[in-house]
């Protein structure tokens, strides 16, 4: 099978195969994991010297850290010498990360330390060329912290490019920015990783029917009235409601939406209220009216505004997707608020949430429809809005209604070039 | 909790078990309106989160080293459970079985729960501390069946039909969350 079978020219159809094929998902790990960056953390979740989390890069464990030097550093979570993983705890604080089996210890950095054998034999193995294999490229943006396992890659700035302009309209709203709250939550879905990614990437309009039990019809139609969906560069996308001039506060606020905003009290309300009046001198007008619904940063992070939360889709094989997600709140406010806010994700989101239960039975499905047999000749039809995106005076990007299904087809376009350059190569 | 159970009467223990097979049958033969009927309309129904932890060096030895409070990240914490709802969530969940829309409970999951250990470990005026575990038996159609494991930890207050459900925390034994939803009225 080719790559330019799987896709055709306008994106227009994509083949079952994208979703389901092995040897597929072998070029994506080649196309795409090796040579994107890649989200690792947050700084808020290693803060001081010794600090840890840990990450993944497609199925590559990664171990993220604060160095004693205060820098950033990446390391592969596999010791030199066998293999096993040095480090087992989600997150924590330490000096040293030490092998199980022989007992090599490795700085926070990733610097091999000490060979506990080493005593014992006469030829030294050099300890300096031993450490844990460092992932080469990692930046941060606003505290998002990446990593790329392409020493070549373009600067973390060019690669999010304009979506910076969509990033900073929730980022710079909070004076300290935001912050991370605990590990993730992270569950495993028998789907492909592209699912969850496509349906935060833009795919607002599944909520009128797949959630109609739960989202009203008029929410859906407020969305539809007054959304936008925008791709900045091809697999980068960001839906967001733009609301009127002069739109009440309480509808504009980021926050409110959100259980713990409606529920939460007076002293919740009262700090979304505060934040949002000063969101015009802090991201301008047009940004402020900004209300976001979800977002996506090729590969596969997401961010969901309206319930706050930052997601990964590490694949694990086609049929497979370790999904782990965040709550984030702004990093200043009190304790209190910071608990009530963590509500607006996890009411509806994370591994027991009312939506997201509805969501991941329909990626399982999906993912068991792409991999029947007999059934080749019925690509996916993602043709919806073709054409339709043109650019905005004031927005980044290409723009259209929400339902014009563009920003998947871009994001398939990326994904077949990137696909494409080393199909052949081994 | 520490040391043994609360010595409750044979009436009490009666009492409780005879509730928890109550409130487990509903739920089973899905009765969820009924069964939001023994939640109190202030009810907190917790599930902490369960993380991995660094060993600390100093517990080294005692019990603390490996509790499994150490693992949870709960509403006290600043980590983020994985539920802390009110009356509006678990009513909200339980309506939504009863519409031809709710996708995610159309066909219905298949569940046997099985409730035990129920030991009264405190209690406070009127108010009873009471612990029980329960394995769940879960099949869905479409999906693979699984079964979920956990502790409650109740706060009970006495009522008609036996007892109010106050608060509710839920200690689930998962290691890698591989099960469709811990969304389920536990
Ligand atoms: S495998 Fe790590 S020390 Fe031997
Ligand atoms: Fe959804």
């Amino acid at each position: 099978m080719r790559v330019s079978e799987l896709v055709n020219e306008d994106a227009s159809l994509v083949s079952r195969r994208c979703w389901s094929d092995a040897g597929v998902y072998e070029l994506e790990k080649r196309g795409i994991f090796r040579r994107a960056w890649l989200f690792l953390g947050h700084e808020s979740q290693i803060r001081n010297p010794g600090d840890f989390v840990q990450a993944y890069m497609c199925e590559t464990p990664v171990i993220l850290a604060r160095g004693m030097d205060g820098g950033l550093h990446a390391s592969v979570n596999s010791c030199t010498h066998r293999g096993l993983p040095v480090c087992r705890a989600d997150h924590g604080n330490t000096k040293r990360f030490i092998c199980p089996y022989h007992n090599w210890s490795y700085s926070v950095e990733g610097n091999l330390v000490t060979i506990p054998q080493e005593s014992a034999v006469a030829n030294k193995p050099d300890k300096a060329v031993l450490g844990l294999k460092q992932v080469p490229r990692v930046a941060s943006w606003r505290g998002m912290v990446f990593g790329c396992f392409d020493e070549n890659v373009e600067s973390l700035e060019d690669y999010l490019g304009d979506m910076r302009f969509y990033l900073d309209a929730f980022f710079e709203r909070f004076p300290g920015g935001i912050e991370f709250l605990g590990a993730p939550h992270r569950w495993v879905i028998n789907a492909n990783w592209k699912l969850p990614v496509e349906n935060q990437l833009g795919d607002v309009n599944h909520g009128a029917f797949l959630h109609s039990a739960i989202i009203p019809r008029e929410a859906q139609d407020l969305i539809e009235e007054l959304g936008f969906s925008a791709v900045t560069r091809a697999g980068h996308g960001a839906t967001f409601r733009l609301m009127p001039q002069g739109a009440p506060v309480d509808e504009v606020a980021w926050g409110m939406e959100g259980m713990g905003g409606m529920f939460g009290g007076a002293e919740v309300q009262e700090y979304l209220r505060e934040i949002q009046s000063h969101a015009a001198e802090r991201v301008g007008d047009i940004r402020a009216r900004m209300k976001g619904l979800t977002y996506g940063i090729y590969p596969n992070l997401s961010f969901l505004w309206s319930n706050t939360s930052f997601k990964v889709s590490h694949p694990r094989g086609p049929g497979k997707v370790e999904y782990w997600s965040w709550a984030v709140v702004p990093a200043d406010a009190p304790d209190s608020i910071k608990r009530v806010l963590r509500t607006n994700y996890s009411s509806f989101f994370g591994p027991a949430g009312i939506l997201e239960q509805e969501d991941s039975e329909v990626w399982v499905q999906q993912f068991q429809g792409s991999n029947i047999d007999f059934a080749d000749d019925r690509p996916y039809y993602y043709g919806l809005g073709l054409g339709e995106e043109a650019p905005h005076p004031e927005l980044p990007g290409l723009v259209s209604v929400t339902a014009n299904e563009f920003y998947a087809r871009h994001f398939f376009r990326r994904w077949r070039d990137e696909l494409q350059a080393v199909e052949g190569q081994s | 909790m520490n040391g043994p159970s609360l010595e409750a009467t044979p009436q009490q223990q009666r009492a409780l078990e005879r509730f928890y097979y109550y409130e487990a049958r509903l739920l089973d033969n899905r009765q969820y309106q009924q069964w939001l009927a023994l939640v109190s309309p202030e009810i907190r129904y917790l599930m902490p989160s369960r993380v991995n932890v660094m060993v600390d060096n100093r517990a080294r030895g005692k019990e603390e080293m490996i509790s499994v409070d150490r693992e949870l990240e709960g509403p006290d914490s600043l980590g983020c459970p994985i539920r802390e709802e009110g009356y509006i969530h678990l009513m909200v969940r339980a309506e939504r079985a009863f519409k031809i829309n709710s996708w995610s409970e159309n066909p219905p999951a298949r569940t046997r729960r099985i409730v035990g250990n129920v030991e009264l470990v405190g209690q406070r005026g009127e108010e009873l501390s009471v612990l029980s575990n329960f394995h769940l038996y879960y099949a869905r159609p479409g999906g693979e069946s699984c079964v979920y494991s956990g502790q409650r930890r109740d706060v009970l207050s006495p009522a008609e039909q036996g007892y109010t459900i106050e608060k509710r925390e839920v200690i689930m034994d998962y290691a890698n969350i591989e099960v469709p939803t811990l969304g389920l009225l536990f």
